[in-house]
């Protein structure tokens, strides 16, 4: 098997990018959506990583693990923006600083 | 090539997602989401990960955004607004600080990290066993005392199946005998590595039985108008055969040379089509054996071909052609090789994450049920309300027409 052109850190580096920029979004952005969205941002870094290292070992797990990656953000994301539209009902915001409980 | 659409796209994706982080209209922000999900479903088909791109345009581009747009506009927050007094200014720095450190370890690592990225390993062993043994109607084989086929009948072959690697004896029996006890009637020493398929076949004579390790490739030929086929001598009055393509014995046409009795050849790629195919004695005289015409062979669908004599009652010797199917492996990262890992090795964990799916439902409907609650009551017309209801509303009439909604 001939190796790929374009190598695995290249595919590595990027997801790390991505991973970074998704990180930086759930610390500074303050709309709880848009939190949830730089989540889904993380975890699709991470599955690139994993389908990166799936063809370097020529070993399917990887891919495997993608998939069960992408059945739960699946589940997370139904979870999470109910809670979301819920806790909009009662604080009428969607911004996460609203969301202390024990101040006035 | 490769690699300069790899640089696109990746910058696509990392733009992408910059705006994403940056944009001041959440709805913006899920489409930047969704175009950087498109780059990440085109990364997996440059990473020969066909079904996981699928799965990202449809689950992640389609179904998870179109979620993210819906609650966006169900709670009309599009409108993000730079709060005026946020409550921790200093946790901008210090963010992108630890996300720069972040990115220098890890680049540090992949750059620096002397990890042997060189090696890429393949799939455990296949094997199978193929009975061409004249006079021996069922045949067991066991590895290492494990039965591997048992009561295979006269040009049948068993399916294939991994097993571990390591070095294991051969052995070949008559149907129902006892490995404990009996003599076997031919072994054989093989190595089992990696990546390997290798068919047992037995050929020869009940009396003077041999077992060849004949080693097929299951990953298909590189050309798609071609099959690859392994070849087994089991002729035993012909020390060394050449099949050719055809009938004459020209150089151009011959497909295996110089094949040794009891040997097997390696995979070869044959262009498919109709063609006759004929066995030469090799050796002292070259002269042909036998012809076997018009055999169909079809593109993409590896066979073994086992050349053998059988014993007939009239005390003359059949040629015998068995030409077994090889099915390739389905293709790396294909829908069909992700459904095997999951229905094979990845049954329970697939059976706790639809568990997780189910538990997820249920507690999106909790959450939703809280808010049927705080509902207000409204009273009011509905549309096209039935006869008895249209009715001008007077006080003895008043306490029926108001309906809940």
């Amino acid at each position: 098997m001939q190796p790929p052109e374009v190598a695995t850190e290249l595919y590595v580096l990027l997801s790390a990018i991505l991973f970074i920029l998704g990180a930086l979004g759930v610390l500074l952005r303050r709309n709880a959506i848009l939190v949830f969205m730089s989540i889904e941002l993380m975890l699709n870094a991470a599955n690139l990583a994993l389908a990166a290292f799936a063809r370097q070992w020529g070993n399917l797990d990887g891919q495997v693990l993608v998939f069960f990656v992408m059945t739960i953000a699946a589940a997370e994301v139904a979870v999470g923006l109910a809670l979301i539209v819920a806790i909009f009902r009662t604080k009428k915001s969607t911004s996460i600083d609203d969301l202390h409980l024990f101040k006035h | 090539m490769e690699l300069t659409l790899f640089i696109i796209v990746g910058a696509i994706a990392v733009v992408s997602a910059v705006l994403m982080l940056i944009s001041q209209n959440a709805v913006h922000s899920a489409l930047f989401l969704v175009l950087n999900f498109a780059c990440i479903a085109f990364f997996y088909l440059m990473l020969s990960a066909a079904f996981l791109a699928m799965v990202q345009i449809v689950v992640y581009a389609g179904a998870i955004m179109v979620l993210f747009l819906f609650v966006i506009m169900l709670l009309g927050a599009e409108r993000v607004l730079p709060e005026p007094h946020p409550r921790f200014p200093w946790l901008v720095p210090v963010a992108v600080v630890l996300a720069l450190v972040f990115l220098i370890v890890v680049s540090l690592a992949v750059i620096q990290g002397e990890v042997d990225l060189s090696e890429r390993a393949a799939s455990e062993p296949y094997i199978r066993v193929v009975n061409a043994v004249d006079q021996l109607e069922e045949a067991d084989v066991y590895l290492d005392g494990e039965q591997i086929a048992s009561g295979l009948g006269y040009g049948e072959a068993g399916e294939f199946a991994t097993w571990e690697r390591g070095r294991y004896e051969v052995e070949l029996f008559e149907a129902g005998a006892d490995p404990e006890t009996e003599t076997p009637l031919a072994t054989a020493k093989v190595d089992l590595n990696q990546g390997e398929a290798i068919s047992f076949t037995a050929v020869g004579t009940r009396a003077d039985p041999r077992l060849v390790i004949a080693n097929e490739d299951l990953t298909g030929s590189d050309r798609s108008d071609a099959l690859l086929v392994t070849v087994v001598n089991g002729v035993r009055s012909a020390p060394m055969i050449d099949v050719v393509r055809g009938t004459e014995a020209s150089e151009s046409a011959v497909l295996i040379d110089d094949l040794a009795y009891g040997a097997a050849s390696n995979p070869t790629t044959i262009t498919a089509g109709s063609t006759d195919l004929s066995v030469f004695s090799e050796g002292v005289r070259r002269d042909r054996l036998v012809t076997f015409e018009d055999r169909e062979l079809t593109a993409e669908q590896g066979q073994l071909w086992v050349f053998a004599t059988r014993y007939q009652d009239d005390n003359s010797f059949e040629d015998v052609f068995l030409a077994l199917e090889t099915n390739e492996l389905p293709a790396f990262g294909s829908p069909a090789s992700i459904g095997l890992a999951l229905f094979a090795r990845y049954a329970l964990p697939m059976e706790m994450v639809a568990l997780v799916l189910l538990v997820a439902m249920v507690g999106a409907l909790i959450f939703t049920k809280d808010m049927i609650g705080t509902r207000r009551r409204v009273g009011r017309r509905l549309a096209n309300p039935p006869a008895e209801l249209q009715a001008p509303i007077t006080p003895e009439t008043a306490g029926h027409t108001s309906i809940e909604g």
